[in-house]
């Protein structure tokens, strides 16, 4: 293996004799050829050997014969092809489309074969001369020859139509055959079938479902109308998975879209008796859940569905809010709310799958109508207080969750936040001074609720009247350990000691109180003073409750449960069987309306009439005679006499409520300018209104005339400037 | 309020100081100016009260009648403004000559003379500003306070923008008089009138926007103004 030896190459010498063409070789074998695929269309191809056609095509190509062949193949071909066309063309009826598609199977299988002996033709000779490959040739002759002839082209386009259109109208046709032949356009290339079939297929049922939507339109109502668009659709669908191509399915779901829901939109949803106002009060959930699911596939749609079913809630809520017979009662007006919302909450979670512009109007329109009752926060307090009261007695925690979330919901729509905090408060502080909450855990709940929505300053006060309540039990505790011996034959005290600040403010009148009372009470008073110097008590002799032990002239002994009010009234007859309304206000020093009120429940309420009034009417007079009643009689041991009160405020308590709130935005809307001036030092008019608006909205909704009183306010009090130059510019002075 | 205080004392010190030093600036260099600052302290003296060695109601009610016009004139107003005087009713010396030294009056006779050409000089833009501000100051007769009763008010609205603003002040006025939320009217308010007659066209107030920066008084103004008219109208 030196590396000195040469290679040595290697040469192929060509034959050296001359191959001898014969001159007639190239038809001859074209014969040869010509005749087979005469027999292969005839069905007649078990004969002919494959290996010998396929060398003679093969030398044909070798010998540059291939334009001969290929040209002898295009000819032979279509005169096949011009045959069949002729015997398809001579079909009746129902048989075109069979031989159409039987014609068109041979001719796949005979194409397949001349392929596979033409292979070598295919390879070389076709790619050299940028010709149609056989099989594409093939299949384009057959579209020239058979599918775009006069007289085929429009009497297939025609015969498919006619299915599919019998097809519509629920008759039964051959899916098999259909498909195929949709195969074949399919086939012959997309523009084939999209020229030839899709296009006027689009078309034809454009027309058709025109005026088949209008048909139904005017005898169906709109559930119906519904249901029927929805099949549409459907069959559609189905239709396409059966025989067409799938890219038709866009197509031909958009022309039913259109067609029968895009144009009579307006029409259904406004249908009178049946259209979407209707479905919403009945409750169709199935109907309206068909009419979201299709009219959400066209655009617009949706908005037509939220923009009538808001401005519906709209409407029905400010009935409903402005119905006075409604608020007659606080908590059947809370109840309806909360039905309303429950309804809609079911709608769109039911048929409108829960979609959140939905749920968006709806909240929308809560706070829309919720607040055009300007006694709306005071209702929903009265509707918790009811709750709380006795509403929740026996009801499952879950439950009482579930009431409050709902109630929270509502509050979350009011624009009023600070009113309700002022009625809340009220209502809380009767709650628990009677000692009528039902359940300690479903009030702090609740607190918890507003505190998480609006914060602890919110509720800071509302925890203070718990402390205090709390407070108080130790504080009895240790004041009947510390004096119980010497108290024991006396009557029992409680006393709650009460933050001012945390409670409703009470004006504190205090009446005269029995002398049995009055000793205990300043014992206490001592006693607390003593722990707790520089402190300050006083009575609110209002807000009290008693437990008497009373005798009745048969001997019948009876347990009353009074006001202390009526308690000091009671007292007095302890010691003289008469006395008149003058009497009775001169010794108790109690308010006239109060006393007034007091002894209406004692003497005109049946069943629990313990004294007897002079004259017998419904109203206490200021010369009316008061004496024991000592026929009285109940069934019960235990008697609660209730103090006849408004549930609902009166319009002058109203009037007063209302002012306090205003009163106790001032400083708050003041404090809210100063910090917006204070972090940004000059800003315009407009401005400061947004932002201030912006800062209290979660509390109340700030007045902009009240936000201007409060910033010349401030100017005056020259923690703000107009500015010089521009006077819409405020300046904060430091 | 003690800032409000402290601010304004702050003006009082430092618009004396500079003057002096002016003054001993001017009086160095000229004899007649000392001449003529005597003449005006005789002046001074004549008017003054013996105890108090201040002008007070009584010296300025003879100014008045001296120099022949009523003490409720706005002349009297404009004269103060030029003194710069503090106080409603009184002169001390030091605003006496500061006035009629600007003024050149060393006698009643040029004083008398001085006063129309001054009056011009304060209703002029760029100064009347100033007075219609320092107008309302000047009458808050006691210290600390901050607003002028109505009457007083509608008084000194006459006497300072009746003339250039008829219209808007008459509307104004009797306004005020029919209505019973203000009892008073403060500095913000006053000026604010101002720029009311200034930007908004009268009678129609077409240009007024409640929602802009305008105090309240106005906006109640402009609601009772468009309301008289609907009665007017009905």
């Amino acid at each position: 293996m030196s590396s000195g030896q040469k290679k040595r190459n290697f040469q192929i010498e060509a034959f050296k004799h001359k191959v001898v063409v014969d001159p007639k070789y190239a038809d001859k074998t074209w014969k040869i050829l010509e005749h087979a695929i005469h027999e292969i269309y005839n069905h007649n191809a078990s004969g002919l050997s494959f290996e010998e056609l396929y060398r003679n095509a093969y030398n044909m190509v070798l010998h540059k014969f291939g334009e001969k062949l290929y040209s002898g193949l295009v000819s032979t071909m279509t005169f096949h092809l011009q045959t069949m066309s002729k015997s398809i063309e001579a079909a009746h009826g129902g048989s075109f489309l069979e031989e159409l598609n039987s014609k068109w199977s041979d001719h796949n299988k005979a194409l397949q074969m001349i392929r596979d002996i033409l292979m070598y033709m295919d390879r070389t000779f076709i790619p050299s001369t940028h010709k149609t490959p056989v099989h594409e040739l093939g299949l384009n002759l057959w579209r020239d020859n058979v599918v775009h002839s006069d007289k085929i082209q429009t009497r297939l386009l025609n015969t498919l139509l006619e299915l599919i259109l019998r097809e519509r109208t629920g008759e039964v046709i051959n899916r098999g055959l259909m498909r195929n032949i949709i195969k074949m356009l399919m086939d012959l290339g997309p523009s084939v079938y999209q020229e030839d079939f899709e296009k006027p297929f689009l078309e034809v049922s454009a027309d058709f479902y025109r005026a088949e939507s209008q048909e139904f339109i005017e005898c169906s109502d709109c559930g119906d109308y519904l249901k029927k668009a929805e099949r549409r659709l459907n069959e559609e669908i189905e239709r396409v998975s059966h025989y067409l191509d799938v890219k038709s399915e866009a197509k031909i779901t958009n022309v039913v879209e259109k067609e029968m829901i895009a144009n009579h939109m307006l029409g259904l949803v406004h249908m009178e008796n049946s259209g979407l106002v209707k479905m919403l009060l009945d409750d169709k959930f199935d109907d309206l859940g068909r009419m979201y699911n299709l009219f959400r596939r066209v655009s617009n749609g949706l908005s037509t569905i939220r923009d009538v079913m808001t401005s519906h809630i709209r409407d029905t809520g400010k009935q409903l809010v402005t119905d006075p017979e409604k608020s007659k009662n606080p908590v059947e007006f809370v109840e309806c709310l909360l039905e309303k919302r429950d309804k809609y909450d079911k709608i769109i979670s039911l048929a409108f799958g829960n979609d959140k512009t939905f749920q968006n109007a709806l909240n929308s329109s809560f706070e829309y109508f919720i607040n055009l009752n300007p006694r709306s926060p005071e209702y929903i307090s009265l509707f918790v207080d009811d709750k709380l009261r006795k509403g929740l007695k026996g009801v499952k925690e879950e439950d009482i969750e579930t009431i409050l979330d709902k109630v929270m919901m509502l509050f979350r729509y009011l624009q009023e936040k600070d009113v309700f905090e002022k009625y809340y408060k009220q209502h809380l502080a009767k709650r628990l001074l009677s000692g009528k909450t039902v359940s300690d855990d479903a009030e702090r709940s609740l607190i918890v609720k507003l505190k998480t929505e609006c914060g602890y300053q919110f509720t800071s006060k509302l925890e203070g009247m718990f402390t205090d309540m709390k407070t108080s039990q130790d504080t009895m505790q240790g004041f009947y350990a510390a004096y119980g011996a010497e108290l024991a034959n006396g009557p029992t005290l409680v006393v709650q000691v009460l933050t001012t600040g945390s409670w409703p403010t009470q004006s504190s009148i205090t009446c005269n109180l029995p002398s049995e009372m009055l000793s205990l009470c300043e014992k206490f008073r001592s006693f607390y003073l003593g722990t707790h110097t520089g402190r300050r008590l006083s009575w609110q002799t209002n807000m009290g409750t008693a437990d008497l032990r009373a005798t009745f002239g048969n001997g019948q002994k009876y347990e009353l449960n009074v006001s202390t009010y009526q308690m000091c009234v009671l007292m007095l007859f302890n010691s003289s069987d008469s006395l008149n309304y003058r009497e009775i206000e001169q010794a108790t020093e109690i308010p006239s309306s109060d006393l007034k009120r007091c002894l209406q429940s004692l003497a005109c309420v049946k069943g629990k009439n313990v004294l007897r009034k002079e004259p017998m009417s419904k109203d206490i007079g200021e010369d009316d005679a008061f004496s024991v009643n000592d026929k009285f009689t109940s069934k019960l041991r235990k008697v609660k006499i209730g103090t006849v009160v408004a549930q609902k405020e009166s319009e002058p308590e109203k009037q007063e409520t209302r002012q306090r709130v205003e009163e106790d935005r001032k400083p708050q809307i003041e404090a809210a300018i100063v910090r917006i001036m204070k972090s940004r030092r000059v800003l315009d008019h407009n401005n400061i209104i947004a932002e201030v608006t912006k800062q209290l909205q979660s509390r109340f909704l700030a007045n902009p005339g009240e936000i201007k009183k409060r910033i010349e306010s401030l100017i005056e009090r020259d923690f703000l400037e107009r500015d010089n130059a521009d006077r819409r510019l405020y300046r904060y002075l430091a | 309020m003690t800032r409000a205080s402290k601010r304004k004392s702050d003006n009082q010190t430092s618009a004396p100081v500079k003057t002096a030093r002016v003054d001993s600036v001017r009086s160095a260099s000229s004899k007649a100016a000392k001449k003529v600052e005597e003449r005006i302290d005789e002046l001074y003296k004549k008017y003054a009260n013996q105890s108090s060695h201040m002008i007070d109601p009584e010296g300025v009610e003879a100014l008045c009648s001296d120099l022949k016009v009523d003490c409720t004139d706005v002349r009297i107003l404009v004269l103060a403004w030029k003194m710069n005087a503090q106080k409603q009713g009184y002169f001390t010396q030091d605003e006496w000559r500061r006035g009629l030294k600007t003024l050149k009056a060393d006698t009643i006779t040029k004083l008398k003379k001085a006063l129309p050409e001054l009056e011009k000089e304060a209703s002029k833009s760029e100064n009347f500003d100033e007075f219609y501000k320092y107008a309302f100051r000047y009458c808050l007769t006691e210290d600390n306070k901050k607003c002028l009763d109505l009457e007083t008010g509608c008084i000194l609205l006459q006497l300072v923008l009746g003339v250039q603003y008829q219209a808007q002040v008459d509307s104004f006025i009797k306004f005020l008089k029919s209505q019973s939320d203000y009892k008073v009217i403060n500095m913000d308010q006053w000026t604010n009138f101002f720029r009311f007659c200034q930007e908004i066209s009268f009678p129609d107030l077409n240009n007024y926007d409640t929602n802009e920066a305008w105090p309240l008084i106005l906006d109640n103004f402009v609601d009772w103004t468009k309301r008289q008219e609907n009665v007017a109208n009905a």
